[in-house]
């Protein structure tokens, strides 16, 4: 057993708990962020990647709209190398109503959104593929954001104020000595080791998991309904601008370029548990015929990888709770002192990526109130580690990497164009970490291929370095298979039929990798 | 003259049409590409799996059929499955595959495991993973795709299959193919030692890593149309020497698919490459001929019969569509599919019955109606596009093509025949 002290305790390691830790380090007081996964590996890593320029909720949700363009700004300032400033288009296709597109702009207006009407011949020039029966568009400021980047870099700004990341570190108890919150208990899930943390205050950062944490502080009935929401990866991009339909927000309305790929998404399914979502059949069907709305063809496109997300929706008494989509995605603050009784304990859910600095200064600012605190936030002044440049992030920066360092560097991931020595030092830095744990950071296997070619090089090389041996270097290929296979087999039809095809020869007819010793336990994490 | 049109040059097109030729037969192989041979890692598989380890494939075909009534070798029996591996291994000679098609090798892979194949090359079979054998594998700093660790500790920990243990160690060595490339393919080591000065320096380089009584693995990059560069750089070494396939381009399988062309050129085949089939003509029950699309219009390949061998999903001959609706690419055939959902979420489970479609033929290998006729009295099909097997887990890829595309030249010269006989009575 070991045990550590900080003032706060962080519990989540999603964008919000990485923001929270971020702004309370960066206050001045002693922080520990602990996650019972990888960093990002929730809802975080399950999203289409886009950054809202607010236009989709000028109409549903006015506050959230201004909160969205506001901090869009902020984002791409201070965290400049996650975020790529794609531009994006409010366009009607030929089955919305144009003139809807009136209280739209009105919307956009009042909510001080930034947008220009743009001509349907300026958008086609600009974005060839989109289907030329839309009847009328809107330019905004939307911008696509690798969450992970974003995650990592805010933790990393943490650290530089002396904060602590526990990640694989699962939260099993929440202690408290009378009134107050006093021990967060984890297990360290690599080691087995329980770990104690002595605290005055805990955030309770688990979105959409936030019920189960609360409730481990003996703070039941926390209502964090999850509304999962499937997005499907399509092999390039079909755009480089963000394409949203002009129509009040609904399902598969928004087509997100991210790097190497576009996303479509989502759909939106009240789910019983955040860590048991499906992908239906349906749901894909539905997803490729708004595709073929805003993209003509698009059926016919290549799909490589799809997967599913639970927004942390707080449960609002205005809407039922079978429907996920109205719920509140304004922030919600729950206080525990006033609820439950208990001190140094606040809950944060509901919001979105875009806002998630703005959520984690309004959470601070409530713990300071209660703790009975002046110390301002400075968290949108500052840029975070790896964004020192200032420079955002284009789509061509490994290519002008590898140009400088093909003829000293091996290229291991020809579909993201990852080095081998990118790979080796993200394994320096994470020995401990699963290839998903080195995918999230490096796009290891996120290409067409899908590890068909990346996956044994990546184990070869790990295999070399002092961290893993060979039966957790043949776990860990064996994991990453698996893996990718959960993302892969909802959407495989086309042409990813012919890579599995041609993946299976490589696995399983040429390296026979099935029949490998097995391991005396199997890699789970 | 009995005209044939064989499409698809993986080795069951090229099969099919050297003995077609050598039968008689006026025969043209329309080749949209390279063929498949240049994926795979250069042996004769015939069964591997079933799904325990197989060690005597011939005699276990028999079982096989019965339990897996769909598949092709139900029609493809081990008396017809074994000559044609015999006849391939013949086409090519002893430089290229060696082996008892009744007796499976075990060989290491490039991960380590030990691969159970009928025929494979002379260059592999030093690697033959049997109790007490002593391995050193050796990698190269500059070729991502081998990764001697990855092997030596992994086939160290190995149970083998005729049981017993044997003993491999890993070096990693620095030569470059190419001055100051870092990142070379296993194609551009291949080339590089068909050159007999480079192999010597490479046997220098390789030589004081070996120790007394080690057989030396190696990446299977050793020369590419020098079929001898592999003995010459175990000479050179003085001692075993065996290669280990790569993943694609695999330099094996690209020997192999060199050869056969050559053959089959040598035999009167005309090859067309670069020939996509995107049309055809079937007036009455007959195919009348397929068609390209050429610059300034279409070009036409009339033939008495038609071969289809032109693989599975991996080549495009079948395609899945968004909805789940298939096709096979050319004269869309009806296709056999599983019952139900054709994709399944457990990725070490069961087959997945999406890769159990196909054509269906009779034991002709005429391609006929699920469960019913003939659906052209002139078309049939080898290799990849018969329905009901999972080749890269059975290990039975080469196996079927090969049966399948001698059995289909047969019948193909044997209706000839008839029909000539026919001719000549009336």
């Amino acid at each position: 057993m070991k045990t550590l002290t900080a003032d706060v305790v962080v519990v989540g390691g999603g964008s919000t708990g990485a923001g929270v830790v971020r702004d309370v380090a960066m206050r001045g007081y002693s922080a520990i962020l602990v996650d019972r996964a990888d960093l990002g590996q929730g809802t975080t890593g399950r999203y289409h990647g886009l950054l809202h320029s607010g236009g989709r909720y000028v109409v549903s949700d006015p506050h959230s709209a201004t909160e969205c363009a506001e901090e869009n700004a902020i984002v791409t300032r201070i965290q400049s190398h996650a975020v790529e400033r794609t531009g994006g288009y409010f366009v009607a296709t030929h089955v919305d109503d144009p003139a809807w597109g009136d209280d739209w702009a009105k919307g956009a207006t009042d909510t001080k959104v930034p947008f220009e009407e743009v001509s349907v011949a300026e958008v086609l020039k600009a974005e060839p593929r989109v289907n030329p029966k839309i009847s009328r568009a809107f330019k905004v400021e939307d911008g696509s954001v690798d969450g992970w980047q974003l995650v990592w870099s805010a933790a990393n700004s943490a650290k530089q104020y002396g904060a602590k990341i526990l990640t694989y570190h699962r939260v099993t108890k929440i202690n408290r000595d009378g009134d107050r919150v006093s021990q967060v208990v984890c297990t360290d899930e690599k080691t087995g080791e329980e770990v104690r943390i002595n605290t005055n205050f805990v955030l309770n950062c688990a979105a959409a998991w936030g019920g189960q944490i609360a409730h481990m502080a003996d703070c039941p009935d926390v209502q964090v309904v999850p509304g999962a929401g499937i997005m499907i990866a399509m092999n390039h991009r079909l755009t480089n601008s963000v394409i949203n339909r002009l129509t009040y927000p609904a399902d598969g309305d928004i087509l997100v370029p991210v790097h190497t790929v576009c996303i479509i998404g989502t759909t939106d399914q009240k789910a019983d548990d955040p860590d048991k979502l499906q992908i239906a059949w349906d749901e894909v069907q539905q997803m490729m015929d708004c595709g073929e709305l805003l993209v003509p063809g698009f059926r016919n496109a290549r799909a490589i990888h799809a997967w599913a997300g639970a927004r942390p929706l707080v449960k609002d008494s205005r809407v039922g709770s079978g429907d996920t989509r109205h719920m509140s995605r304004g922030m919600s603050i729950i206080d525990h002192s006033e609820r439950d009784g208990l001190k140094g304990l606040l809950t944060i859910a509901g919001g979105k990526l875009t806002t998630y600095r703005l959520m984690a200064e309004n959470v601070v600012n409530a713990m300071c109130a209660q703790l009975g605190e002046t110390r301002p936030c400075r968290t949108a002044d500052e840029q975070c580690p790896g964004s020192e440049d200032k420079k955002n992030y284009v789509i061509t920066h490994r290519l002008e990497e590898r140009e400088h360092d093909r003829t000293e560097d091996q290229i291991l991931c020809e579909c993201e164009l990852m080095s081998k020595g990118m790979f080796t030092r993200a394994l320096a830095d994470q020995p401990k970490g699963s290839f998903d744990d080195l995918r999230r950071q490096l796009r290891l296997g996120m290409g067409p291929c899908q590890g068909g070619f990346c996956s044994m090089r990546a184990t070869g090389v790990a295999l070399q370095s002092e961290h893993i041996d060979i039966e957790r270097a043949t776990g860990l290929v064996r994991l990453f298979l698996k893996n990718r296979w959960i993302g892969i087999w909802p959407i495989l039809y086309g042409d990813q039929v012919r890579q599995t095809a041609l993946d299976n020869w490589i696995f399983q007819g040429t390296l026979d990798v099935e029949h490998l010793p097995g391991p005396t336990h199997e890699e789970v994490v | 003259m009995t005209r044939v049109v064989v499409i698809g040059a993986g080795v069951s097109g090229l099969v099919a049409a050297i003995r077609l030729a050598r039968g008689g037969a006026a025969v043209t192989l329309l080749a949209k590409g390279t063929g498949g041979l240049q994926l795979s890692q250069g042996t004769i598989d015939i069964l591997g799996y079933a799904p325990d380890r197989v060690e005597r494939p011939l005699d276990a075909l028999g079982d096989f059929a019965q339990a897996n009534p769909d598949h092709p070798y139900a029609f493809l029996d081990a008396e017809l499955v074994g000559a044609s591996a015999s006849y391939v291994a013949e086409l090519v000679g002893a430089e290229l595959l060696v082996g008892d098609p009744a007796v499976n090798l075990q060989l290491p892979t490039a991960v380590g495991a030990v691969r159970p194949t009928a025929l494979a090359s002379p260059s592999m079979t030093a690697g033959a993973c049997v109790d007490g054998a002593k391995f050193v594998i050796i990698g190269l700093k500059q070729l991502k795709d081998f990764y001697p660790e990855l092997v030596a500790h992994n086939l160290n920990r190995t149970d083998l299959p005729g049981g017993g243990r044997l003993e491999a160690r890993p070096v990693m060595l620095g030569f470059p193919a190419r001055e100051g490339e870092v990142d070379s393919s296993g194609l551009t080591y291949a080339r590089a030692l068909d050159d007999p000065a480079t192999r010597k320096r490479f046997a220098e380089a390789v030589k004081p890593l070996v120790a007394e009584g080690e057989s030396v693995g190696l990446p299977a990059v050793l020369g590419l149309d020098d079929h001898n560069a592999w003995s010459d750089i175990a000479d050179l070494i003085g001692a075993p020497v065996f290669e280990i396939p790569l993943p694609p381009p695999s330099v094996p399988g690209m020997r192999l698919n060199r050869t056969l062309t050559a053959v089959a050129k040598a035999s009167g085949v005309r090859v067309v490459p670069g020939s996509k089939v995107t049309g055809y003509r079937s007036p009455g029950g007959s195919v009348a001929c397929v068609q390209l699309a050429t610059a300034g219009g279409i070009r036409e390949f009339a033939a008495d019969a038609f071969l289809l061998s032109t693989g599975g999903f991996e080549s495009g001959a079948l395609h899945a569509d968004s909805r789940h609706n298939l096709r096979e690419s050319i004269f869309d055939l009806p296709l056999r599919r599983p019952e139900g959902a054709l994709v399944h979420a457990d990725y070490w489970g069961d087959p997945q019955p999406l890769f159990l479609v196909g054509v269906e033929t009779g034991p002709d290998l005429l391609v006929r109606h699920p469960g019913g006729d003939a659906v052209y009295d002139n078309l049939y099909a080898a290799g990849g596009i018969l329905a009901g097997a999972t080749r890269w887990q059975e290990k039975s890829g080469e196996g079927i093509a090969v049966a399948s595309a001698v059995k289909a030249a047969d019948s193909i010269l044997a209706a000839a025949s008839s029909a000539t006989t026919e001719g000549a009575a009336s």
